[in-house]
């Protein structure tokens, strides 16, 4: 068993033939793992670890153990495979590619399909904590200079400590520079002052034990909270993760050191360029009355509890909302569903921002929708992706009152929660539309889109709970004519053949 | 020291016949506010000796700090008419004691959002011209507005006394510089007018012109001096008037009246006006300024003017000012003209109903405004919020056009977007209370029944800026208001520190609120955008917005201009992108619209509501469209209403009707975020040549058609030569003639194009009208006023959009350059999309 996953092509819909699939370039950085030259066995061994590897697996006696590579990796498997197989001839080996959706998660869903006890992941890893399965972990291991990348972070980051002297450093990092980061934190304690405090997230092991273990986690800001306006130094080249890292801590000045083209620069100079533009996106979003809930990963802990607690936010705004599953992002996907307004991406923090200009609804994360839904439109420099910490502050708020309840309770003065709201995006008032789920007005089920009068004082009630009714109601073209008796019957013609997946007889638009 | 009460106005009220709605419209500085007080004084809310320089409707700190007015304010007044004057009345009239709701109204251009939404909830209006500057510019508009609104008009030449003091001129001077100012007048009626609203051209001798000193506190018409003078001559009043104007002479030795202005034996006559009401005014001008006291005081005395002993005392301007307010009061002769001359509500509503209610005119909110029947559902229009004294809550200041408002009753609120069954923009609540709108204060009052001008309380958080107000469950919206200007001047705004930043927009909600031309939104980029009319309506609103309504301290960029992509040729070949799963393909081509058919679009002669076939009949006939092509517009973008089309051109094609719905919301997508900057589009047709569908209708829904709509949009669009529109005002400046090379100098630093230069005839002045893109129109003022050492004021209003020349696509080219300043203010890549990003190869 090569692959496991049902394919969901990288960029394309579901229904072409697969060409381009075929077709398309995955560009093989091999820089990763030093090894492509020689292919030696022993290469290999360094590079991905094997042995490490293999102890652990011994002494935690896996015995199904599942392989998964990235698409730029894969053409090692086989070889990796082979080696491991050598050094464990009585355990079941598979190799996982094609993963549904970032190949930073951990792909638990294709391991579960040969029921592994553990997944080894290779290559670039977003350390969400997994849901169900132990993980072992092999970055593979970037040549870093280490002097010079003390150097440069220093000299650029210099002017930041003039008044504070003593500000705390949190040094942060990109995985494949693990290895070495201990002899980065070495050298920069003997360059500075020593009232500098120096976090370090602590990814000691390699591996997890098995389900929550958030080991790997990031830390996050608040580790750092007693220090007043900590610096944050990053490992690692251009990606992602810098992306997050500046936006989670929007507060502190970052500075990153690319090893690669061996430069340290400012990185949280834009920060407020993408703040700003999410927060364009949370305006969209407060305008927004029917949201889709998209699955972006099957493998973070406790994205099953952040989407019901989705639902139930919605269902308590009422707001109509829908969850979906369409593996990875395109516009053409998501435009399908024509009658959402926005999208609430549930995905690993890695996969969570999406910026692109060809959406024709905003994806917004699940903290930016918690704040979306806040009748106070405040926004400040926190900035959480962290599933944990978005369940455990939504937890600590205080319940807001159930709309739905009061509705019942105090009949008579709905006056609040029916004033219109002033929308930002197009700078005039709208009245959102409701969709209580629970009490549907029984009068209105026969008729929908029917309006109706209450027969206490003038006052007009009843709200259609059927978002996809009046969506359609709102379309020029509803399906076909049924033009009964007014066509001449046709001829019979003789049609395709095949599925429409690809018909045999090709397309010939 | 008022000397009404409410009371009295309430009595008023219910006697439609006895109430004038009016507005005192003019251009910035011919003394709107000043004349006001006159009439203020003369209902004894302030004292006379202060009328002229109080200012009573200007509430505002700052609009008293820099004496032009911002905000339009409503007044209701209490006056008792002589029972003589009533006769004149030629509507029906009850009693001799008369309700004016009058609402001053701001004159400088920025500000005419404010004069348009005073015009709507008044029927008549005071228009106030500079006797020496003439008619300007926003005199013009102003006037059209009104005639628009069938608003009848009454006018006064104001400022004579610097006629008189500073340019010295002859009588006969002054009178053909009177008639110069009245025809123009004319000139600007006729153009606009309108069968239902009768001949409301003006003229001295109907009554309809009266000419004064707001100053100085003295007004008078030809009625008054008719008066005094028809009694002597046994003559009518009426036809004493008509002699008192034009080409009338009186020959004194043969106490004959005549029309030429010689006598047989070859001597000049003296005309009529000159003689009988130039004359005293300018001997008792001479006098005083003279200090011929004695001369001064047996003329008063001849002319039944009496003075206080403390007031004799007074010398030069002062003495002058009481005794011709004594002799000729401005309140006196204004009131005669507004109470004789402007129409009552129930007169007026009768021939504006048909431009003010949207629906069907037999229908029974249609009947109660015609009638103006307080027994009627209610129909009432709120077309301003003013801001009260507790933060963030406003009055809703509105007109009752039928029924009558009170507390209580659930009304139905009606929004600008609401259509008649269904319930968008509806909400059914109840008013808390009803006031009169007194200027600086209010009076509550129980209810208010149609015909009046009212404040309500409890209803603004349901309306944004304007609104219907209904008991009628079958009621149409009131016409939305037209604005003379348009918000092309923008900022962002940031608040300093973060935490504010929901005062922020709670601030930009009130901000929008309470100026009925201001719009507040977001960019994409997530910068708060204020948008206004100018720099001066700009500045106000920012100072507003931080002092006021946010309450917190703000950053603010420099002013940017918003801009329009076009395109100026059609594509030049056939545009076409396929969609993702490369089954379908769209083929289009842009081409240019006509830019009168733009602006038609933008006005609203054109709209997608029209009856596609009377619609597609106009396009032919008018713009020369093919009638087929012309029935099948699918849509107007962006907004859906917006000054760009999709046209179905294709012929054939099956399964084209499914995907209608996906190809509108692409192009409204596409025109609001146009293809090189991301600006809006206009004026861009789009025409759908050929459509290759999948035939399974999964393979071709919305997902695959909207990404492939705009994509094919934008292909077309950069094979169309695109290109850039500019907003560009029209400047009127008006200064003496050593100031015109400054002008010219200036104008040319700015790019911009004079097209007229004519001198005032009888004055040094000269009025220059040029055009000049708003881009360029940033410290436009203040260097003005440095290159004619003050002597030149300038007034900008927005005209029309400016193709710029050249196409962004040329390389190094300035249009290019202000593309890529345009992207990278947006945070998007610098450089302009390529052909090759939304066409696909076949």
């Amino acid at each position: 068993m090569a692959t496991a996953t049902p394919a969901a092509p990288l960029t394309s819909a579901f229904s072409n033939d697969g060409a381009d699939i075929i077709h398309q370039h995955v560009s093989v950085a091999s820089q990763i793992f030093d090894d492509t030259p020689t292919r030696s066995a022993g290469a290999l061994d360094q590079a991905y670890e094997i042995d490490r590897t293999v102890d652990h697996i011994i002494s935690r006696d896996y015995h199904t153990i599942a392989l998964q590579f990235p698409d730029e990796l894969l053409h090692n498997s086989v070889l990796v495979h082979r080696l491991l197989r050598t050094r464990l001839p009585d355990r079941e080996l598979y190799v996982l590619a094609d993963t549904s959706y970032g190949s930073c998660c951990v792909d638990e869903v294709a391991a579960q399909h040969v029921n592994a006890d553990v997944v080894v992941h290779y290559g670039h890893a977003c350390l969400s904590p997994t849901a169900r399965l132990p993980v072992i972990y092999v970055f593979g291991k970037r040549n870093i200079d280490i002097d010079h990348c003390v150097h440069s972070l220093l000299v650029s980051a210099g002017s930041s400590f003039d008044n504070n002297p003593s500000r705390s450093i949190i040094v942060r990092y990109d995985v494949s520079y693990a290895y070495s980061i201990d002899a980065i934190v070495q050298a920069l304690r003997g360059q500075l002052d020593p009232s500098h405090r120096l976090l370090v997230p602590s990814v000691r092991r390699f591996h997890t034990s098995g389900p929550g273990d958030d080991s790997y986690a990031t830390t996050p800001f608040h580790d750092g909270e007693d220090a007043v306006n900590p610096v944050v130094f990053y490992v690692g080249r251009e990606s992602l993760s810098l992306t997050n890292l500046i936006v989670t801590h929007a507060a502190c000045q970052v500075y990153n050191y690319d090893p690669e083209v061996m430069s340290a620069s400012v990185a949280s100079a834009r920060t407020n360029k993408i703040l700003m533009r999410r927060y364009a996106l949370v305006q969209r979003a407060r305008d927004a009355d029917v949201f889709g809930i998209i699955v972006g990963t099957l493998a973070v802990a406790s994205y099953l509890p952040l989407m019901t607690h989705l639902r139930k936010l919605l269902a308590k705004s009422e707001k109509k909302s829908y969850t979906i599953s369409v593996g990875k992002l395109n516009p053409a996907k998501l435009a399908n569903f024509a009658e959402i307004e926005c999208f609430v991406l549930v995905a690993c923090p890695e996969n969570s921002l999406i910026d692109s200009k060809n959406f024709f609804r905003p994806i917004i994360t699940p903290y930016e929708l918690e704040i979306a839904l806040n009748s106070e439109p405040s926004w400040s420099n926190r900035y959480l992706l962290d599933f944990q910490q978005v369940l455990s502050e939504a937890s600590q708020r205080p319940d807001p009152p159930d709309t739905q309840k009061l509705k019942d309770e105090e009949d008579e003065d709905e006056d609040e929660d029916e004033e219109p709201m002033f929308s930002l995006t197009t700078g005039k008032f709208r009245k959102a539309k409701k969709f209580s789920v629970g009490h549907p007005d029984p009068s209105l089920d026969d008729q929908p889109g029917a309006l109706q009068l209450r027969s206490r004082s003038d006052a007009l009630q009843g709200y259609i709970p059927d978002a996809g009714g009046q969506f359609l109601a709102e379309r020029t073209f509803r399906g076909l004519d049924r033009r009964l008796g007014q066509d001449a019957p046709g001829l019979l013609e003789e049609g395709r053949s095949g599925i429409a997946k690809g018909y045999e007889d090709g397309h010939r638009a | 020291m008022v000397n009404f009460t409410v009371d009295q106005i309430r009595a008023l009220m219910d006697k439609p016949t006895n109430i004038r709605n009016m507005s005192v419209i003019a251009h910035v500085d011919h003394g709107k506010s000043t004349l006001t007080d006159s009439l203020v004084s003369k209902a004894g809310i302030i004292a006379a000796k202060n009328a002229g320089d109080v200012r009573f409707t200007d509430t505002r700190d700052d609009e008293k700090e820099r004496g032009i007015t911002i905000k339009s304010t409503a007044i209701s007044m209490y006056f008792e008419v002589d029972k003589e004057e009533v006769s004149a009345i030629k509507q029906k009239t009850d009693g001799n004691e008369f309700l004016i709701n009058l609402i001053d109204s701001p004159g400088h251009v920025d500000f005419s959002s404010e004069v348009t939404a005073a015009l709507r909830v008044t029927d008549g209006a005071l228009v106030v011209v500079d006797c020496v500057e003439g008619v300007c510019v926003q005199t013009e508009t102003v006037l059209r507005q009104a005639l628009t609104e069938r608003i009848k008009p009454v006018v006064i030449i104001n400022k004579v006394d610097r006629a008189l003091l500073e340019l010295q001129v002859s009588k006969e001077d002054l009178f053909q510089s009177f008639s110069r100012t009245i025809e123009s007048v004319n000139v600007i009626i006729a153009t606009y007018n309108d069968e239902a609203l009768g001949d409301v051209q003006v003229a001295p001798e109907k009554g309809t012109v009266a000419f004064g000193s707001g100053l100085h506190g003295w007004a008078f018409t030809l009625r008054q001096f008719a008066a005094r003078y028809s009694k002597k001559f046994g003559v009518d009043k009426d036809k004493m008037m008509a002699k008192l104007w034009g080409d009338n002479f009186f020959n004194p030795a043969t106490k004959k009246w005549t029309t030429k202005g010689t006598t047989d034996d070859g001597k000049t006559l003296e005309r009529a006006f000159n003689m009988f009401i130039l004359d005293p005014i300018f001997k008792i001008f001479k006098a005083t300024m003279d200090f011929q006291k004695d001369q001064l005081f047996s003329m008063l005395e001849k002319l039944d003017v009496k003075l206080l002993p403390d007031e004799r005392d007074l010398e030069g301007k002062a003495l002058l000012k009481v005794a011709m307010r004594k002799f000729l009061p401005a309140g006196d002769s204004l009131l005669d003209m507004i109470v004789i001359h402007l129409p009552s509500p129930q007169t007026a509503q009768r021939y504006r109903v048909e431009t003010l209610y949207e629906g069907p005119m037999d229908d029974e909110s249609a009947i109660g405004i015609r009638d103006c029947d307080p027994k009627a559902p209610l129909v009432l229009y709120v077309s301003k919020m003013v801001p009260t004294s507790d933060k963030g809550r406003f009055y809703a200041f509105g007109r009752v056009f039928s029924g009558t408002v009170k507390a209580g009753p659930k009304i139905r609120i009606q929004g600008p977007n609401y259509v008649p069954g269904k319930k968008d923009d509806l909400f059914v609540k109840s008013v808390q209370r009803t006031v009169l709108m007194m200027g600086r204060y209010v009076e509550p009052i129980e209810d208010c029944p149609a015909g009046n001008i009212v404040g309500l309380v409890g209803v603004d958080q349901f309306l944004l800026k304007s609104g219907t107000l209904t008991s009628s469950e079958t009621a149409h919206n009131m016409k939305v208001m037209k604005f003379s200007v348009s918000p092309v001047v923008r900022v962002a705004v940031e608040v300093k520190n973060a935490a504010d930043l929901p005062k922020l927009v709670e601030g930009l909600k009130r901000l929008t609120k309470s100026d009925p031309c201001v719009q507040a939104w977001i960019e994409e980029t997530g910068e708060h955008i204020v948008a206004g009319a100018g720099e001066l309506h700009l500045e106000i609103c920012l100072k507003d917005l931080e002092e006021d309504h946010a309450g917190v301290p703000l950053k603010k960029s420099d002013p940017v201009v918003g801009y329009c992509e076009t395109v100026q040729t059609e594509s030049s070949m056939v545009a076409l992108s396929k969609s993702q799963n490369k089954h379908n393909r769209l083929y289009a081509k842009a081409s240019p619209l006509e830019e009168e058919l733009s602006k038609d679009i933008e006005s609203g002669k054109i709209t997608p509501r029209d009856d596609f076939k009377i619609r597609a009949r106009v396009l032919a006939d008018e713009y020369g469209w093919d009638v087929t092509d012309a029935r099948k517009i699918w849509c107007f973008g962006p907004d859906t209403t917006g000054p760009n089309l999709l046209v179905d051109v294709t012929k054939g094609v099956q399964y084209l009707n499914e995907i209608k719905d996906s190809c509108v919301a692409a192009f409204q997508w596409a025109t609001k975020e146009g293809v090189c900057a991301e600006e809006k589009m206009r004026g861009v047709r789009v025409n759908i040549l050929d459509v290759t569908l999948h035939t399974d209708a999964i393979h071709r829904g919305g997902g695959q058609i909207i990404p492939t709509c705009r994509r094919v949009t934008y292909a077309a669009c950069l094979l169309a030569q695109p290109g850039l529109q500019e907003p560009v005002y029209l400047v009127e400046i008006q200064c003496p003639e050593n100031g015109i090379g400054g002008i010219y100098s200036v104008l040319n630093r700015r790019r911009g194009q004079v097209f007229s230069e004519e001198q005032r005839p009888g004055t040094p002045m000269f009025t220059v009208k040029a055009y000049l893109p708003v881009m360029e129109s940033f410290g436009f003022n203040a260097d003005l006023r440095q290159a004619t050492s003050g002597q030149a004021f300038p007034q900008s209003v927005f005209d029309h959009w400016e193709l710029m020349s050249g196409s962004p696509l040329d390389k190094g080219s300035k249009i290019e350059e202000l593309v890529k300043s345009i992207r990278t203010r947006k945070g998007l890549k610098p450089d302009i999309p390529t052909l090759d990003m939304y066409y696909d190869k076949l």
